[in-house]
């Protein structure tokens, strides 16, 4: 086969079968910056198990229930991790805001060539493997971010504690309002249970409304106490056949992932200052590994000793108290810490030198 | 329950963001989900605590 022959043939390939398939981002589940494997439970809240993936457990009603998420080793063939969900409690009574889901929102930007919400609008494939110890119909919604426009698909777990693959093709949206931009631009949300607030009228169609569920997928695992729930390989891609799961790099994943968080390694050296006044302003300077969706807020994780020159020689001075404060702009920003108990600085002197420390920021969506 | 607090910029001393907790700084970006998140415990009436004085 010539050259010529060749580049045909390439070309006839489907769009989505070309490399950066994925709008997913971990969607192997192999990054977790926040945990280290380990496990983080949803109550009255939203938890990230793993990068990028959120768990939720709201329980508007009563009913006491959560939800803990983790980075698991249980995978099917070709993947080595996944996010295992377990059910703490029940909740089989569940009423408006009520809401347990696994979730994924991408950016705008990573969607907005699928032309959604006009004539035109491309199909797109959603494929994952899945696993639960409760056999039945389960649910996933594709939502736009406001919740004005739901397309909710079905699947069947048909044997308990055993890997399923699932796929769908999903019709693009040629109505309603999309996210192009920074913000979100579709959310996948896998129904755990909700109240009847996003339950649907029927399955395999757009509507108007902020739905993940129809009404025989409301509640397919919160009546279990201890259930389990395991997902990974997820993809979302152009086009109305799902192909083979698009692996990319570790750090190129890792890379994605820093764009909405990041934790610095820990007891890393800080470029800072501390400036004066009748109490101490520690200021780190701080450049992003990548650029973040926005700016980001800012956790300090740890925070040690200030390491300076003290005019005759090197010093330190360790604080005994503080906060966190500000993260600067989405690029280079500093982070400042409310006022620590009185040290080098405090005599109207700044003095510039090191911390250790370690911060966190995030830019989730 | 979640407390707020102003967080002014240190050589200006304009506010610039907020702390939630005494752990999660967070800065007046309306792209931010955690200052969204502000901004309707906001709306629930609720008010943040003053920044510090920096002297």
């Amino acid at each position: 086969m010539g050259k010529t022959a060749t580049l045909a043939n390439i070309g006839s390939v489907a769009d989505s079968s070309l490399g950066f398939r994925n709008r997913i981002i971990n969607g192997a589940m192999v990054i977790d910056q926040r945990n280290a494997g380990a496990s983080v439970t949803a109550s009255g809240s939203e938890v990230y198990p793993v990068d990028r993936w959120v768990v939720a457990a709201f329980n508007a009603t009563g009913g006491g229930a959560t939800l803990t998420g983790q980075q698991s080793s249980t995978a099917p063939t070709g993947f080595n991790k996944s996010i295992a969900v377990t059910v703490n409690g029940t909740d089989t009574s569940l009423g408006t805001n009520d809401l347990y889901e696994v979730t994924q929102r991408i950016e705008g930007n990573n969607t907005a060539d699928l032309g959604w919400g006009a004539s035109g609008a491309a199909n797109i494939s959603l494929s994952f493997w899945v696993r639960s110890s409760v056999t039945g119909t389960y649910s996933v919604g594709v939502e736009n971010s406001n919740g004005t426009r739901a397309y909710v698909v079905t699947y069947t777990i048909s044997a308990a504690n055993t890997w399923e693959y699932k796929t769908f093709s999903i019709p693009g949206d040629t109505t309603g309002t999309w996210g192009t931009s920074t913000g979100i631009g579709i959310q996948l949300r896998w129904c755990l249970a909700t109240g009847t607030d996003r339950v649907a009228g029927a399955a395999n169609a757009w509507s108007g409304g902020n739905y993940i569920a129809i009404s025989s997928t409301a509640n397919p695992i919160m009546g279990t106490s201890g259930a389990t729930f395991y997902i990974t390989g997820v993809q979302l891609e152009k086009g109305a056949t799902a192909t083979s799961f698009d692996y990319r790099p570790y750090g190129t994943e890792l890379g994605l992932c820093q764009r909405y968080y990041y934790k610095q390694p820990a007891t890393a050296y800080q470029s800072a200052l501390l400036d004066g006044g009748s109490s101490d302003y520690p200021s780190i300077y701080v450049t992003h590994p990548v650029e973040m969706r926005t700016t980001p807020s800012t956790t300090f994780e740890s925070f040690a000793g200030f390491y300076y020159n003290s005019g005759s020689g090197q010093a330190s001075f360790t604080p005994s108290g503080g906060t966190t404060g500000y993260a600067g702009n989405a690029r280079v920003g500093y982070s400042r810490i409310a006022a620590i108990s009185n040290g080098p600085g405090a005599t109207q002197v700044q003095r510039s030198g090191q911390w250790t420390a370690q911060l966190s920021f995030s830019a989730e969506l | 329950m979640t407390n707020y607090k102003l967080t002014n910029d240190w050589r200006t001393g304009q506010p610039i963001g907020v702390c939630k907790d005494g752990v999660l700084g967070i800065p007046f970006d309306p792209d931010n989900t955690d200052y969204q998140a502000y901004l309707k415990w906001l709306e629930e009436g609720n008010t943040p605590e003053p920044a510090d004085e920096h002297e």
